[in-house]
């Protein structure tokens, strides 16, 4: 069991609040990702669990065990804990054999090099210096470096942030399998909500220092604690309206609400552009096309309602919707509310 | 040096003021070395008999000023070793997370790298009996001030290499179990070697040259040796003398320049490169340490 437990965690530099009491429980054999802006503590939540930098207040808890707390500062040498750095920092001057053996002890099983190599799909690459390896690379070698001496938790600070976006996606879901497949709980800190969404099983939203809410990515995209969440992870669109029974009443008619609100309150609502589906005379209020943004796996429809205000609608098959054109449009699924005070 | 992002390269007209200035320049000091060529000639110091006698074995000068050189460099590498061995411990020391190692090491450094080196020498020289109770030969009176006083520009050296290895690098070898000792040597020093090479030879090029000043306790080295073949042959060969002593440094210094050269070629060639983004942050002090190079050499 490897449960990684953060409690009541803070920490400042100086005057600047970095962390404001951070929870956080990640399961054993979990990961989790840490998503926020840039600045908003993430990183130094890192740096604590790792043991570079000590918390003012709360604790950290590893396999059952206090690293850190007011009265414990274990050395990160101590932890078990793998670090998976934003550019790899693989040792220039150390084969990848020597690399990734490097946290192994001497006459251990070396047979765990090459495990964890082929793991991340780098068989056979043992012999090659790291500037010999192309930027994807030297991240898997430093997934695998982390992952070889079997440690209790792993943790990966933006590592995929450096590389291209089609290699993003590879080699993220390759870290994700080698991750899994070695049973390794692991905390990925991000400012990329796709990433975190794909990658995780859990995914904790920090701002400003705070935990905002620690939910499963589909948890989170569906149920966001608040409208700054809900812009975070995902494109919305957002309308004013009044709740009646456990329909919103909106611009784009009534809506089902997912959770239940007092009835009567004045609420912002969120609709995700992929509920709105467009057609050219089917159900749902009547709009106009102004312009639309195409992707190429879909597009992004800007429509004008009736009152004047603008909606964004992603459509697969859009060609169609010629700026100009009335269309008509409904909203599937439920959708989410917060008051509007 | 490649385009530096601080100043913008020169546009036609600067180009033209450089190239004047440059020609002038040039014109002026070439006025010189013919002026002085011209009064030397006067004086008879050209004529090719003065300068024989550097060349002639027969004069046993040569000879002379080759034992010169090889006692010259037996003081210098002993005191390069010994200077580089306690440099780098002494950095080590300054580096220590313990301030009870860290505060008297960082005071030996900074004394040491305040005192003149002729100073250190002289005390060595005068006090090592009175005051140390030591009995010090000539040899070790000199080898000890060069290295007293070089180890602590080398730990200075060592340290700046050491500090400007990214930190990454260090947290990830921290992560993986290692001791603070067992990352220093394995991690960060063998990349920090890399960097530092050229600010590391030229302080030994510094060392080699600082070995005249065994001069001034009789030490037998190439100064001291061309002082005494001039007091033999008599003050008309001077110049001679001097030049061939300054020649003899000059081509020392240069080969040692060389083979560092060679050297640190070699180890970028067998692909100990840093990884771009570790370059990159290293940059500064790569510059900062060929500063350091350029002001001591």
């Amino acid at each position: 069991m490897s449960e990684l437990v953060v409690q009541a965690l803070r920490k400042s530099f100086g005057p600047t609040e970095v962390l404001a009491g951070i929870d956080l429980t990640v399961p054993s054999g979990s990961l989790a990702a840490v998503l926020g802006p840039s600045g908003c503590g993430k990183t130094t939540l890192l740096r604590i669990v790792a043991g570079f930098e000590r918390p003012d207040d709360g604790a950290v808890e590893l396999a059952g065990r206090t690293v850190a707390s007011r009265s414990v500062d274990l050395p990160p040498e101590k932890r078990r804990i793998g670090i998976v750095p934003q550019e790899g920092a693989l040792f220039p001057h150390l084969s990848v054999d020597r690399n990734v053996g490097y946290g192994l002890r001497r006459g251990a099983d070396r047979g765990r090099v090459a495990e964890v190599l082929e793991l991340v799909g780098l068989a056979g690459y043992g012999d090659r210096m790291p500037h010999e390896l192309s930027g994807g690379q030297q991240q898997r070698v430093a997934v695998a470096r982390a992952l070889a001496p079997r440690p209790s938790l792993i943790l990966l600070d933006e590592p995929f942030s450096s590389l291209d976006t089609g290699l993003r996606a590879e080699v993220r879901a390759d870290v994700r399998a080698a991750l899994s497949a070695d049973g390794a709980t692991a905390v990925l800190v991000t400012h990329d909500q796709e990433e975190a969404l794909s990658t995780a099983d859990l995914v904790a939203v920090m701002r400003a220092g705070r935990m905002v809410q620690a939910a499963s990515p589909r948890g989170l995209y569906l149920a966001p604690a608040d409208l700054g969440v809900a812009n975070f992870v995902g494109d919305t669109v957002l309308l004013d309206g009044t709740l009646s029974g456990r329909c919103a009443v909106t611009a784009l008619g009534a809506l089902a609400v997912r959770a239940p609100m007092p009835a009567g309150s004045a609420v912002r609502v969120v609709v995700r552009p992929e509920q709105l589906v467009l057609t050219a005379d089917g159900d749902g209020v009547s709009a106009r096309v102004r312009d639309q943004v195409f992707f190429g796996h879909d597009a992004l429809v800007h429509l004008e309602l009736s009152d004047g205000a603008v909606v964004t609608a992603r459509s697969l098959d859009a060609a169609w919707a010629q700026p100009g054109l009335d269309v008509r449009l409904a909203v599937r699924g439920e959708v989410t509310c917060f008051s509007s005070q | 040096m490649s385009a530096s992002v601080l100043f913008d390269d020169l546009g036609p007209r600067g180009r033209r003021n450089v190239r004047i200035g440059s020609g002038v320049g040039g014109l002026f000091v070439l006025g010189l070395i013919v002026l002085g060529l011209q009064r030397m000639a006067a004086n008879g110091q050209l004529e090719a008999d003065r300068w024989a006698i550097v060349f002639d074995p027969r004069t046993g000068v040569p000879q002379s000023l080759g034992r010169a050189l090889i006692v010259t460099l037996q003081a210098a590498g002993a005191a390069m070793l010994f200077a580089t061995l306690l440099g780098a411990i002494l950095a080590f020391g300054r580096l220590s997370d313990h301030a009870a190692l860290r505060v008297p090491v960082s005071v030996v450094v900074e004394f040491f790298r305040a005192i003149p080196l002729v100073i250190l020498i002289l005390f060595l020289f005068l006090g090592a009996r009175p005051v140390l109770g030591l009995d010090l030969p000539r040899f070790w009176t000199l080898v000890l001030g060069l290295v007293l006083y070089n180890m602590a520009v080398l730990c200075e050296i060592i340290r700046a290499g050491i500090l400007s290895i990214d930190r990454g690098q260090s947290e990830a070898a921290y992560a993986l179990g290692m001791r603070k000792s067992q990352v220093l040597v394995s991690i960060l020093l063998p990349q920090a070697v890399r960097r530092m090479l050229p600010a590391l030879v030229s302080q030994l090029v510094v060392l080699l040259k600082d070995t005249s000043l065994g001069f001034i306790i009789a030490y037998p080295e190439l100064l001291q040796q061309a002082r005494n073949i001039i007091n033999f042959f008599g003050s008309q060969y001077s110049l001679q003398l001097y030049v061939a002593a300054a020649g003899i440094y000059i081509i020392v210094n240069f080969l040692l320049s060389t083979i560092a050269h060679q050297l640190e070629k070699r180890v970028n060639r067998s692909g100990r490169i840093a990884a771009g983004a570790t370059v990159i942050a290293g940059a500064n002090e790569d510059q900062t340490l060929a500063a350091v190079a350029r002001d001591n050499g």
